[in-house]
């Protein structure tokens, strides 16, 4: 079974998210901010991170361009998952290193339409 | 049917045979619910105090304008950007190609049958832009239609919603050929100029519509009676182009007889179309039988 993180300062979205996640055959964990997703990764490469933009402590942009860098930190598919829907920082976040961009509010529907273009699924 | 459900059931029987008869379309008895959805809606729309009021007036003054509104609103399907990728990639890799060598600089003519709100030919026109890159020289049209409709009133918007354009479509596609507008996003007009849009019944005779290179069908042809379904690839057939394609869904069943087509080896969900026959420009004379000679009974030789 694949894991996928999912990190967000949002207990509910992570609850709702996990909820689709674990509906798509996936086994969901979660963080609160990019360093405790960092620190996850640091013990374990998930298969996939669904990662919020605006969070205390590390942004979810931070944390992409950290994990880049890391030994084995080219593996996980990275979604960003975020309220952010201006084109400029559509394009930022791909340049740095995310396979795929969802824009809040989704549903189960775009969730996994998005997992089966970036392959995580079937 | 449930008893939540405010319709008569002979009126939802009707409404069944009436979409048969219009659009060669089964309903199941599952879709109740979205009879009542669908054409409550319409009823408000059109102006009537709720839906057995409508119905009434259709089955009783036989209103064929009506009757097309509320048939193209049952049959409106929810769809996706890219459906059916399989099928979009063997466009890519197969037809495209295929259709640049033989156009020789003529615009390819694409027609995307049973439309609905348009994500088909809008990912058809992604793909031959991005094959444009590589092929600067090859021109295409893409037309797209459907019943009249609020979903084929939106793809000629070009409009989808920050949901619609969430379903199919890769980020990297949405920033390249969508423009944000408040909430939805809208088709780039480099792309849009290379869709049109028609209002159409789809059982109806189709030679207005002109001769294509590639016609879409996808995904449909399973709802259709087995009668419609011939008579809806018999007119297809009519106009596709010889020795041009017909492609189904991948997933989709072909029907066994040949309508002027063979199957592409490799791609069982693609039809080509028969070379034009070779017709001889004047009728060769064919040699006369000589006459019979006519010869009594009585003359013709008897067994010894």
């Amino acid at each position: 079974m694949k894991t996928c993180l999912v990190v967000d300062n949002s207990k509910m979205i992570r609850r709702v998210a996990g909820r689709i996640l674990t509906e798509m055959k996936f086994n969901a964990e979660e963080a609160e901010n990019g360093l405790e997703a960092l620190n996850y990764c640091r013990g374990k490469m998930p298969e996939a991170i669904l990662l919020d933009w605006n969070m205390p402590v590390m942004d979810g942009l931070t944390f992409v361009k950290t994990l880049r860098q890391e030994p084995g930190g080219n593996a996980p598919v990275i979604l960003f998952c975020t309220s952010e829907r201006d084109v400029i920082k559509i394009t930022e976040a791909l340049s740095a290193g995310v396979d795929e961009y969802i824009m809040k509010p989704f549903d189960s529907d775009i969730l996994a339409s998005k997992f089966h273009q970036v392959g995580l699924m079937g | 049917m449930s008893g939540v459900l405010s319709l008569k059931p002979s009126y939802y029987e009707a409404l069944k045979r009436l979409t048969l008869e219009l659009a060669g379309v089964h309903l199941g008895d599952d879709h109740a619910f979205l009879v009542e959805t669908r054409l409550g809606v319409l009823a408000r729309q059109e102006g009537y105090q709720n839906l057995n009021q409508m119905v009434d007036d259709l089955f009783g003054q036989g209103h064929t304008r009506l009757a097309i509104k509320v048939v193209s609103s049952l049959l409106e399907r929810d769809t996706h950007f890219n459906p059916d990728p399989d099928g979009l990639k063997v466009i890519e890799s197969f037809i495209l190609p295929a259709l640049h060598k033989a156009s020789a600089g003529q615009v390819v003519k694409i027609l995307s049958f049973a439309c609905s709100s348009g994500q088909e030919p809008f990912s058809l026109a992604i793909i031959v832009e991005k094959f444009r890159q590589s092929h600067p020289d090859f021109n295409a049209s893409i037309l797209g239609v459907d019943y009249p409709s609020p979903a084929l009133s939106r793809a000629q918007d070009g409009r989808y919603t920050h949901f619609e354009v969430q379903r199919g479509l890769p980020i990297r596609d949405l920033i390249s050929y969508f423009d944000r507008s408040g909430e939805d996003w809208i088709v780039k007009p480099t792309l849009k100029s290379m869709v049109n849009f028609k209002e159409f019944h789809l059982l109806s005779k189709l030679d207005g519509l002109g001769e294509f290179d590639l016609v879409l069908f996808r995904n449909s042809l399973a709802y259709y009676s087995s009668p419609a379904q011939i008579r809806v690839i018999r007119s297809l057939s009519s106009i596709v182009k010889p020795e041009r394609y017909l492609m189904f869904g991948s997933k989709e069943n072909l029907p066994s007889s040949s309508y002027n087509f063979d199957k592409v080896e490799g791609y069982k969900n693609i039809l080509i179309k028969h070379p034009k026959p070779i017709v001889p420009e004047v009728e060769p004379e064919l040699p006369k039988p000589p006459p019979k000679e006519y010869v009594p009974d009585s003359v013709k030789a008897k067994p010894a």
